[in-house]
């Protein structure tokens, strides 16, 4: 079995001792960090996302292989700067305004770096301004809205405001999530994007990073 | 007819006079809100909780009959707590602070939802064996003895009371968040996270046996557990199954025996796949049935368990926040799944800020119209 193929199944598994020393050992075999990264450790948590998407399985099962993966590219960190690799794109993300909630905004964001993509995380109770301004001013191509609640989710009809007056809502997309959300209320408040799960939400940045 | 007739009749499929008013309680924001706009007294917004006095004031204002979370039990959790600490303030003014459980919380000023989650002691087994192990065992000071032995003749006869079964895995995941829950689940000591669930669990259980003992006979029994969200399941409905079913049926089966036919439990979320483990081991009502907000449904799960399935809850809370015209379309939806018997209507959650007083008096009072 190729060492990849190896890395990417204890990824899924979630065994991060596992991978830390298959990707050591992959290094010394000569396998380039980005090869490593991107045939290894970013497919298994992809087919992670696939399964988690058609419910095969659940929250747990997704955190363990992220901690995996992660556990990984601490490793290859130094050499992909080395070796140049680009992220897919930038996005940034965070809960809205009033909403302290972060598994929801956390598997996103793990499910995204797993994309390839660098996320900026600004955390829980994050002001429209922030999201907007944090956007400019790292370049990301994507504001990614997370909330829980109900009383929480009109926040990002904000944040779609404060796009628009920074003058910015034409290049940089807006997604947005969490429980209370839904498609019909992405399109009200005139977001780009909505998706019902982690995995979906990966996607869809990467697709709006292009 | 009594609200204690009327809801354990409705339950039990027979004759009713007509529909309880069933609530499910409020956020303390809404009643804080309701406060500054006049429409309560202010002292009926601090410190109301299911079922106490001021809880049951507010019923009289409102119009509502009860709130089904109205229970009585033992000190189920760890014994002692941890000590309440700041452990520090950060620079946004937001503080970690270590709760009872042993979670560290962020508590930021002016964010009104619960704290998030931001570490936890629960890591690995030798916390367990030294912090955790020691509190989750049973004693007798758990139960209050004389409390239970004159229930009967002290309890307000009037309404539900119910027996408190605790939680099987809820309190767990309180003890390490969902991200510490989902570690110890694959932690290398395959056998640790089934030992937290065992020995938690057999505590409980003596805890619930010492009240029935007693001889205190309660209308119905009550676990709370809210390990499920929007898209279903917090964890593998398989591995729910293998560390929490015999638990439920050790407990539920003690309920049996002393008459509690009657088992509801609260979980938020989309419960469909949990609802196996839970309907065959004995639990036989949801609540609060979260279509507003999660959209989880009562009449798919009647449709595949049959009448043995009851509910309490499934009214979109969301209408209360809106008007007369989305009330009243809520309610005809909830008179149908009313006709099937066995259900009672109830506002699937806390009600949240920006509802509206006058529309929750106007549901509670068109709800009792509801003829069985």
């Amino acid at each position: 079995m190729s060492i990849l193929i190896e890395i990417s199944e204890n990824v899924q598994n979630g065994k991060m001792k596992a991978v830390k020393e298959l990707v050591n050992t992959a290094l010394e075999q000569g396998i380039s960090a980005n090869e490593i990264l991107n045939t290894g450790l970013s497919a298994g948590m992809t087919l992670i996302g696939e399964r988690f998407k058609t419910g095969d399985v659940y929250v747990p099962e997704v955190l363990v292989a992220a901690r995996a993966m992660n556990a990984g590219v601490q490793i290859l960190k130094p050499l992909l700067t080395e070796e140049g690799a680009a992220a897919k794109g930038k996005v940034c993300i965070g809960t809205v305004q009033g909403d302290m909630h972060d598994i929801g905004k956390n598997l996103v964001k793990m499910m995204m770096e797993g994309k390839g993509l660098e996320v900026v995380d600004l955390g829980t109770d994050v002001a429209p301004e922030t999201f907007v301004k944090t956007a400019i001013e790292q370049n990301c191509q994507v504001i990614c809205c997370s909330a829980l609640l109900t009383t929480t989710r009109e926040v990002m009809a904000e944040v779609v405001k404060e796009a628009e007056k920074q003058g910015v809502r034409d290049t940089i997309r807006i997604m947005v999530g969490g429980a209370p959300l839904s498609d019909e209320y992405c399109k009200q408040i005139g977001a780009d994007c909505y998706c019902a799960d982690a995995a979906s939400a990966a996607d869809a940045a990467v697709d709006l990073c292009k | 007819m009594t609200n204690r007739e009327r809801a354990m009749n409705i339950l039990h499929y027979k004759d009713a006079d007509r529909m309880p008013a069933v609530h499910f309680g409020y956020w303390g924001e809404l009643l804080t809100e309701w406060a500054e706009q006049g429409k309560i007294p202010a002292h009926l917004a601090e410190h109301n909780y299911d079922g106490n006095e001021k809880d049951r004031e507010l019923d009289k204002l409102i119009g509502w009959d009860f709130n089904w979370s109205c229970t009585a039990g033992a000190h189920m959790g760890l014994k002692p707590g941890f000590e309440h600490k700041e452990i520090e303030v950060l620079p946004d003014g937001s503080r970690r602070v270590q709760n009872g459980d042993g979670l560290i919380e962020r508590i930021k000023p002016g964010a009104t939802s619960i704290p998030s989650e931001d570490d936890y002691l629960l890591k690995d087994r030798e916390a367990f064996e030294t912090l955790y192990r020691p509190k989750m065992q049973f004693s007798p000071d758990r139960v209050n003895v004389e409390y239970f032995k004159t229930f009967n003749e002290t309890r307000d006869v009037s309404r539900p009371i119910g027996l408190n079964l605790g939680s099987v895995l809820g309190s767990i995941r309180n003890m390490t968040s969902v991200v510490g829950m989902s570690y110890l689940l694959y932690d290398e000591d395959e056998d640790l996270f089934a030992d937290i669930v065992d020995t938690f669990a057999e505590m409980q259980y003596k805890c619930v046996e010492t009240i029935l003992e007693t001889g205190a006979k309660f209308d119905f029994a009550h676990y709370w557990e809210d390990i499920c969200f929007k898209n279903g399941p917090l964890l593998s409905p398989g591995v729910f199954d293998e560390l929490c079913a015999k638990h439920y049926k050790k407990r539920n089966d003690l309920c049996h025996k002393y008459g509690i036919d009657v088992i509801s439990l609260d979980c938020d979320g989309v419960t469909e796949k949990l609802l196996p483990t839970w309907f065959e081991n004995g639990v036989n009502t949801m609540f609060p049935i979260e279509i507003g907000v999660w959209g989880d449904q009562f009449e798919p799960a009647r449709q595949k368990y049959g009448k043995g399935m009851l509910g309490v809850g499934g009214m979109d809370k969301t209408a209360l926040r809106k008007d007369k015209a989305a009330v009243d379309k809520e309610i005809e939806r909830l008179k149908r799944l009313a006709s099937m018997g066995g259900f009672i209507p109830c506002p699937d959650h806390r009600l949240m800020p920006g509802t509206k007083f006058e529309l929750v008096q106007y549901y509670a009072d068109e709800i009792k119209k509801i003829k069985i």
